[in-house]
């Protein structure tokens, strides 16, 4: 059987169909027990149907939260309605966390990209780095908390802490792994030891950088949304968490494929970049 | 581009050479590891080489040539001993000796000619030194020069604005070459930097580096395990070896000069006693099919 060799290649129409299949096999089992169940009972919350999830985000997106809600608000323009609105609040404000987050990276990338080229740098840095990519940056929230409060800067510490060291060390092997003879007929050219390391190396890591920063994506909104869940009034976890108490389902539903298009659309962006910049680069 | 034009690049002329040998090795010893792991690789070392000279030097594999040739770069610093570069103990790879790899001799990131002006750029032009406009007007004229090298090299000028990965293994070293030469230093150390090519790229390389030394005058240090390459190309031939089952590292065994005018005969006779030198247990003659006699 072909299948099961590996020397076929499917054409491109084969592909298509077998990496959609999973996708519209999902929606298929999910809305056909939902329907069985709404059958059984028209009252259930635990699987909406299509219908009710759809209407559940037409408002999230459309009205504002239940505190924020005020008289006449159905009879603003709609670009303003969005605006206001309980899903366009949320992402702003985990945005926002998000964002910091992320430029709370290009430190850390700067502090790997110093530790691989500079010997006195490494040395200092580099047992102190491993040791704290090792701690399990959940296990600090309670820490974080007493330390910093329950306000952002708690939040945005817990990704740093979380992240930070993975990209450091990503950093740090990416600077060690260009070969020596570029930094050797860097020096032959003239170049110092600051231009080396900024005009040579790091010029040479950036876009396996942004790949790695890209590829930790998930690892900042995991720990982002463990931050906003315990103590956040605000955000698109905190709405996840308060949602669980009344059973919102219909609403969960879609915030959850909310995050996950809006990561699909930050990791695009991230690719995109990354190949504008990066012309040069091919992906392995 | 004729001599008088290599000799007219643009960036400012080196400071006059001090008397004596453009390199000074001095009883050098290199080894790696500790006391139980100690790895010998050079032994007593001695050489002197003059200025304008073309030293090739062969050895087999693991015998310490490119270590040597570190060791003249400032890469590494001998266990013993001391290396002199225009009289100089030099503690770091600087621009006074010009460096053409087996690998990786471009930056991938930078197109042919950025590749070839990032010397004089970083050199004269400096970080934020592009936004002003004289040297805005000084990097196109380095652009100029660099243009000037790549027709030089035989290579096209619809090649500069190519990256490294698009260029053939040949074009790539003709461009490491003229990278190189373009901050005209007044030594080239060649690390292997054909032993990648196929054999007709390789004649086609080694043509043009003897012509850029006439035209040049640079000393050049030429690593290889080739002693039909190292005996046609270069004007000194120096094998590195060490004794059987000796725990010594490779010292010189032969030094000798290569006449100005060679016929095929004393090439071979001078290529055998390479041979017998530096490969005692027999050189694969599959190795030197690509050296042009």
């Amino acid at each position: 059987m072909s299948v099961l060799r590996i020397h076929p290649q499917p054409g491109r129409g084969t592909v298509s169909a077998l990496s959609w299949f999973l996708f519209g096999a999902g929606a298929i089992a999910y809305f056909w027990v939902s329907g069985n169940r709404h059958r059984d009972n028209p009252d259930d919350r635990v699987m909406p149907t299509l219908s009710q999830m759809g209407q559940a985000f037409a408002n999230a997106a459309l009205k504002p939260a239940e505190d924020d809600e005020a008289a006449g608000a159905d009879r603003r323009p709609i670009s303003a309605r969005l605006v206001r609105s309980m899903l366009w609040q949320d992402t702003l404000a985990t945005g926002r966390r998000f964002l910091i987050s992320l430029g709370l990276l290009f430190p850390a990338v700067l502090l790997g990209l110093h530790m691989g080229m500079f010997p006195y740098a490494g040395a200092f840095f580099l047992r102190f780095v491993l040791f704290f990519d090792k701690i399990v940056a959940l296990s600090l929230l309670p820490i974080l908390f007493i330390a910093f409060g329950i306000d952002e800067l708690a939040k945005v510490m817990l990704i740093a802490i979380g992240v930070a060291p993975t990209i450091i060390l990503d950093a740090f092997n990416l600077t060690r792994g260009v070969p020596r003879e570029q930094i050797v007929k860097g020096f032959t050219l003239g170049a110092g030891d600051f231009s080396v390391t900024y005009r040579i190396v790091l010029k040479q890591i950036r876009p396996r950088v942004l790949n790695s920063i890209r590829l930790n994506l998930k690892a900042v909104m995991l720990f982002l949304f463990a931050g906003e869940m315990i103590a956040s009034t605000d955000g698109l976890a905190y709405r996840i968490a308060l949602l669980r108490r009344h059973m919102g389902m219909d609403t969960i539903i879609p915030y959850v494929l909310w995050v996950a298009l809006l990561l699909f659309l930050v990791d695009l962006s991230i690719r995109l970049l990354n190949r504008k910049l990066h012309p040069w680069f091919q992906e392995a | 581009m004729a001599a008088n034009q290599i000799a007219a690049a643009n960036l400012a002329d080196p400071p006059p050479f001090p008397p004596g040998p453009m390199i000074r090795i001095q009883d050098v010893s290199v080894q790696y590891g500790s006391s139980g792991t100690l790895k010998k690789i050079l032994s007593g070392i001695n050489l002197d080489i003059r200025p304008g000279e073309f030293v090739a030097v062969v050895g087999q594999t693991g015998c310490g040539k490119s270590t040597l040739l570190r060791l003249v770069l400032a890469e590494e610093m001998p266990g013993s001993g001391q290396v002199l570069v225009e009289g100089v103990v030099r503690i770091q790879p600087d621009r006074h000796c010009g460096y053409v790899p087996q690998k990786y001799s471009l930056f991938p990131d930078r197109t042919v000619l950025e590749n070839i002006t990032f010397g004089p750029e970083v050199t004269e032009i400096g970080w934020l030194g592009g936004l002003l406009p004289s040297r805005r007007a000084r990097r196109r004229e380095f652009q100029a020069e660099a243009l000037g090298y790549l027709r030089r090299m035989g290579l096209r000028e619809s090649d500069a604005a190519k990256y490294p990965q698009q260029l053939s293994g040949g074009m790539q070293q003709r461009v490491a070459i003229a990278q190189a030469l373009i901050m005209r230093p007044r030594i080239l150390l060649m690390d292997e930097a054909f032993s990648a090519l196929d054999p007709g790229t390789r004649i086609g390389m080694q043509r043009l580096i003897k012509a850029l030394w006439r035209e040049t005058g640079s000393t050049i240090l030429f690593v290889t395990h080739n002693p039909r390459e190292a005996v046609i190309l270069a004007t000194r031939v120096i094998a590195l070896g060490r004794p059987e089952n000796s725990e010594e590292g490779a010292a010189v065994v032969l030094d000798i000069t290569v006449p100005d005018t060679i016929d095929e005969r004393m090439a071979d006779a001078l290529i055998r006693r390479v041979e017998e030198s530096a490969y005692p247990h027999g050189f694969r003659e599959g190795d030197a099919a690509s050296a042009e006699v």
